[in-house]
């Protein structure tokens, strides 16, 4: 079976759920259910190893090999968490969706069940792709579906807004991306990244417009990424997303960003190439912005949407800093399976907080860290499941996060980048400082004395919690476990 | 049986029985003493089969622990004289202790939570007793240290023994400090911590190179051990532990503050003899140190009035003996004291709990009085630990307090005079203050109601202090030394030895004449030294410490604390942080055009930094 039929396979299998949701009437349940069916499906084929190769008449524009094969992994892992949230969340959906909430039950649900299919499609082809069109019209898969979701809560005017936003200043982003790649392409005359990178490694003449190329290129997927300074977008259409849309932009399209940028870093700084040098200073100074303006101005954030907002900005400084260390020998993995490690570790962390968000909008809390104070006690096990993820996202030793952090930050060493290591290691000591603020929300007395309904979660999302507290804690003392994935 | 089962049955059956009772403790409620006796009584079995058991040289292994590169640390078993006579010893008074524990805890609510908490301590005991390794004898070691933090704290409800059982865990602290040090450091210098690994390489290896070159590492390392031994043998001045934790129950007093954990600190040492015995300067400070505490000990027990202090203080001022023998080059000798001591102490204890017991929890001697005539086998097995302690002649203790003044008397190869004299002066102190508890609390009148309706203890009870009688008289015969496997020592002959013999009758004989004549008819204590009544007031001397030392010094570091980290590495960065971070919020203004602006502002930055600025990180 050639992986290219999973990724086939999920997108049909996304049309028909599409057309259910239009023409037949049936619980919408039963739609996130075939996808998360579909999903269990294509990631056991991926993790047994049956997902085989391509053809060789393909391989000059998508490749299978490790680093692809945990991404599309990683891409349905990042799904189905997503549809389980989205179930989790569906009240808030329906009711500013539906025109007449009391009267029609379920409207527009099932096409967000189905939607992230896509969006997961298009992760999966941009894991394997090696070729400058094929990457493109993957992204633009991911970014137009993610256009949708974001804008989905069509009665909400946050969520509008985040919407607009996110189209006009994604649009610009992906015009800059693409006027990258024709310059490139326009210099080098080829398409494929492998041809790409035998160009550059063998280029006499003016390097400048090949840079320019390259600057543009790094600017657009910085800003899918979320990198400073096109990280401007990222509060804003976090806060006023859809949670889980939310959740599946910081973990999914953030991954998808990371998945191009490692192909086209590798590109860039293959050996001998006349855009290594100035490469990895873009991606160390865009890194290190990033790590110092996510982490400090995430100290005076009061919404907790938001504050997990510039964490991602935070976490994406460290996966630039990770790709800018290519000499990571001592760490037996390379700079590009450095930030897959991370973003594995990060996964799960991400979830588990938006799932508590979600279980929290969905009995009327609201979003502001103050509103999670007395949650250690109405539900201890939630309580105590957000702390270990906090923890973790804030990197202490024997969670997935220090993991993450340690090798980022052991690479930095093997490459000499000591002014790096001290941002990194000044943005995680201000991490301790924000992330345990909201633990500490979560073991105080709630303001009020009014007591609210207990928070709870359904079968499936205890489940996924579970899976991903212990993925949290079983990583952070067995990190081999991810590393085996990736390092065949 | 092969001796690898036998160790292992010893080992973790008790562990077994632990576990079982704890997770299931609501359940067992009934059943949970009968478990723990039941498995006590096989694990003495095992211990007798095992006397006959071979040495090993190699040692057996039962499980490879810790494995790092080259070095290994594993839970194996040493088999050898030493440790055979041990795990008897304290496989016997564990399993009479136990019998004498149904009894003694018959009413007690939490008596499941107390049996498993026994045989927690019986699986670390054998644990410290079989270790191969210092790692091992480590991790049992610390054991030991929780499971007598949990029997000391068995009545946690009182202040006191809550208070006593934290009191031992901290002192204990301390003194494992020590011992990890010792361990890292041998462990540094060799890179093994297998002890048969570390003596062989003493005799001909690296360590033996640094001893003939750098003595003082090897004195270091030998002190740091010692100082482990110091904490969990109750040396001076880390004894404070010991008196106080007679809160709890007293067969606990029995097991493990008489003749178990305490003496595995002597045991620990004549284990690692070969370090200690390889610098005469740490040799000469043990010896000190247990001289020192075993003539202190003996002076506070003079001026005592609670039945089980006196028998507390007695117990340092024997381990203070023990300890100071192995010092003095006698490691054999202390370990012979050990054993006679294990059997005689543990009687005393049980039979003060017999008497404790009668009298309604009364434990003031001076409330007691004419017990010999309620309680006879009580009063005759107590009289009988008396002489055996006191050193009066044929008795068990005579034959081991002979040793270790014979080591200690100046013809010996480290014998030192002004030691002999303490430890001669101990003795007759010992027979002083013992003599002194069975004259006020077994004749007289009785000066107490509790006293008065006292009778006979049960038979469970009475049944261990009669089979630990035997033992107390005939320990220190050859016929049941030799079969018991204990290190009996080397016969001392010449002029020295009728000193010593002399010596020795001499200080039984001052001592019982002395408080018969002061205590005989005596209704209240007629010497009053409050020197020695308030144990030297070394208590109060460790309390002012921390409140003028280590508070004042506290202090002094939170002033510091504030000015300096958290005012000035802590709140002005987190200040500067939130203000920025203020400021980068103020950023986010909301507007799309803003941030286009930004946006491009960007591109700018990064086609610069591409184009112009490309110079190598």
């Amino acid at each position: 079976m050639s992986p290219l039929s999973l990724e086939l396979g999920l997108g049909l299998l996304g049309l028909v759920l599409l057309l259910v949701e239009s023409f037949a009437s049936v619980p919408r349940k039963l739609i996130a259910y075939a996808a998360i069916g579909g999903l269990l499906a294509a990631l056991a084929v991926i993790v047994s190893g049956a997902a085989g190769s391509v053809p060789d008449s393909l391989k000059e524009f998508y490749v299978v090999d490790p680093l692809a094969l945990f991404y599309k992994g990683f891409a349905i892992i990042a799904t189905l968490a997503t549809i389980i949230l989205s179930l989790e969340y569906a009240p808030i959906i329906h009711q500013f969706v539906a025109t007449h909430p009391e009267r029609t039950k379920e409207a527009g649900l099932g096409e967000f069940y189905s939607l992230p299919l896509f969006v997961c499609v298009g992760m999966m082809v941009m894991a394997s792709a090696v070729d400058l069109i094929t990457i493109f019209v993957a992204l633009e898969l991911v970014t137009v579906s993610f256009y949708v979701l974001v804008a989905f809560m069509r009665r909400s005017a946050a969520s509008l807004e985040a919407g607009v936003k996110y189209l006009i200043l994604g649009a610009l982003s992906t015009g800059l991306l693409v006027y990258g790649m024709s310059w490139l392409y326009g210099m080098t005359g080829e398409l494929s990244l492998s041809g790409v990178a035998y160009k550059l490694a063998h280029w006499e003449g003016n390097s400048a417009p090949i840079l320019f190329a390259v600057g543009l290129m790094l600017a657009g997927l910085a800003f899918k990424v979320g990198a400073v300074p096109f990280h401007i977008w990222i509060p804003d259409v976090y806060q006023g997303a859809p949670t889980p849309v939310t959740a599946f932009l910081s973990v999914g399209s953030k991954a998808a960003g990371f998945v191009v940028l490692t192909r086209i870093v590798g590109t860039f700084l293959t050996p001998g190439s006349v855009v290594a040098g100035p490469v990895i200073q873009i991606l160390l100074i865009l890194g290190g912005a990033t790590i110092l303006l996510g982490n400090l101005a995430a100290i005076a954030q009061t919404n907790f949407k938001r504050l997990l907002g510039y964490s991602s900005i935070a976490h994406a400084g460290y996966l630039l800093v990770a790709l800018a260390c290519i000499h990571t020998g001592g760490l037996k993995m390379t700079s590009g399976e450095v930030a897959a490690f991370y973003l594995a570790t990060y996964l799960p962390m991400t979830f588990v907080c938006f799932l508590i968000l979600s279980a929290m909008r969905a009995k009327g809390y609201g979003e502001d860290i103050a509103s999670l104070k007395g949650l250690g006690r109405a539900n201890p096990t939630l309580g105590l499941a957000l702390a270990i993820a906090l923890a973790s996202l804030a990197g202490l030793p024997l969670t997935a996060g220090f993991m993450g952090k340690f090798f980022v930050i052991f690479a930095t060493v093997l490459e000499g980048y000591y002014t790096y290591l001290a941002i990194a290691v000044i943005g995680a000591a201000t991490g301790f400082f924000y992330y345990f603020k909201v633990i500490l929300a979560v073991y105080s007395k709630p303001d009020g004395p009014s007591e609210g309904p207990t928070p709870d979660l359904g079968l499936l999302s205890k489940v996924s919690l579970a899976v991903f507290v212990a993925a949290i804690l079983v990583v952070g003392v067995y990190p081999d476990l991810i590393r085996f994935a990736l390092v065949k | 049986m092969e001796p690898i089962s036998l160790t292992g049955t010893v080992l973790l059956l008790p562990l077994a029985s632990a576990l079982v009772i704890m997770l299931f403790h609501g359940l067992l409620k009934n059943v949970a003493h009968l478990v723990s006796t039941g498995v006590s009584i096989i694990m003495f079995g095992c211990a007798l089969i095992f006397l006959g058991a071979e040495d090993q040289p190699n040692g057996l292994l039962l499980y490879e622990y810790l494995k790092v590169g080259t070095f290994t640390a594993d839970i194996g078993f040493v088999v050898d004289t030493q440790s055979r006579g041990m795990l008897f010893i304290v496989t016997f008074i564990g399993m009479l202790v136990h019998i004498y524990s149904l009894g003694y805890m018959k009413d007690d609510d939490a008596r499941a939570r107390y049996f498993g908490a026994l045989s927690l301590f019986m699986f670390s005991m054998n644990g410290i007793v079989l270790a191969d390794n210092l790692v091992m004898m480590f991790i049992f070691w610390e054991l030991v240290g929780v499971s007598s933090y949990l029997l000391i704290g068995h009545w946690f409800k009182k202040p006191e023994a809550a208070d006593a059982a934290k009191k031992a865990f901290l002192t204990n602290r301390v003194g494992d400090f020590g011992f990890m040090a010792g361990i890292l450091i041998l462990f540094g210098l060799t890179g093994h911590v297998s002890i048969a690994q570390l003596q062989g390489s003493m005799e001909s290896g690296a360590l033996n190179h640094i001893r003939d070159n750098y003595e003082w590492i090897i004195t270091l390392a030998g002190l740091g051990l010692f100082l482990g031994a110091m904490g969990k043998s109750a040396q001076a001045p880390l004894h404070v532990w010991l008196p106080d934790a007679m809160e709890g129950p007293t067969p606990v007093s029995a097991l493990i503050h008489a003749a178990t954990m305490v003496a595995a600190g002597v045991y620990m040492l004549v284990r690692v003899y070969f370090i200690i015995g390889a610098s005469h300067v740490t040799g000469d400070i043990i010896a000190w140190i247990g001289g020192i505490t075993a003539l202190m000990a003996a002076l506070m027990a003079t001026q005592q009035s609670d039945i089980k202090k006196i028998l507390a203080y007695s117990t340092l001022s024997q381990l203070g003996y023990m300890v100071m023998a192995v010092g003095l080059g006698g490691p054999k000798e202390g370990m012979f004291h050990l054993y006679t001591h294990a059997f005689f102490k543990a009687m005393l204890f049980l039979g003060s709990g017999a008497v404790i017991y009668a009298c309604h929890h009364e434990q003031n001697i001076w409330k007691m009085g004419g017990l010999y005539k309620k309680m006879p086998v009580t009063f005759w097995t107590f009289a009988i630990g008396t002489a055996a302690l006191m050193g009066v002649p044929l008795m068990a203790g005579f034959w081991s307090k002979e040793g270790i003044l014979a080591v200690a008397y100046p013809e010996h190869g480290h014998g030192n005079g002004i030691l002999f004299g303490m430890a001669v002066l101990t003795a007759t102190l010992t027979a002083f203050y013992m003599t002194r508890l069975v004259v006020v609390a077994f004749f007289g009148k009785a000066r107490g109601k509790d006293a008065d309706h006292a009778h006979e203890a049960p038979l469970v009870m009475i049944l261990p202090l009669v089979v630990l009688a035997f033992p107390s008289v005939l320990a220190g015969y050859h016929f049941l030394a030799e079969p018991l496997q204990a290190l009996v020592p080397n016969h001392h002959e010449g002029a020295g030895a009728k000193v010593v013999m002399g010596c020795s009758l001499v200080a039984v004989i001052v001592g019982f004449l002395a408080a018969t004549r002061l205590y005989r008819n005596a209704d209240k204590d007629p010497v009053n030294i409050p020197l020695f009544a308030n144990k030297f007031y070394i208590d109060e001397f460790y309390a002012g410490l921390v409140k003028y030392g280590q508070d004042r010094f506290a202090w002094l570091v939170t002033a510091l604390e504030r000015i300096f980290v958290d005012g000035l590495t802590v709140r002005l960065p987190a200040a500067l942080a939130s203000g920025l971070g203020s400021w980068m919020r103020g950023l986010q203004s909301g507007s799309l055009q803003a941030y286009t602006f930004v946006l491009g502002l960007g591109i700018v930055v990064v086609v610069y930094l591409a184009v112009f600025f490309s110079t190598k990180p």
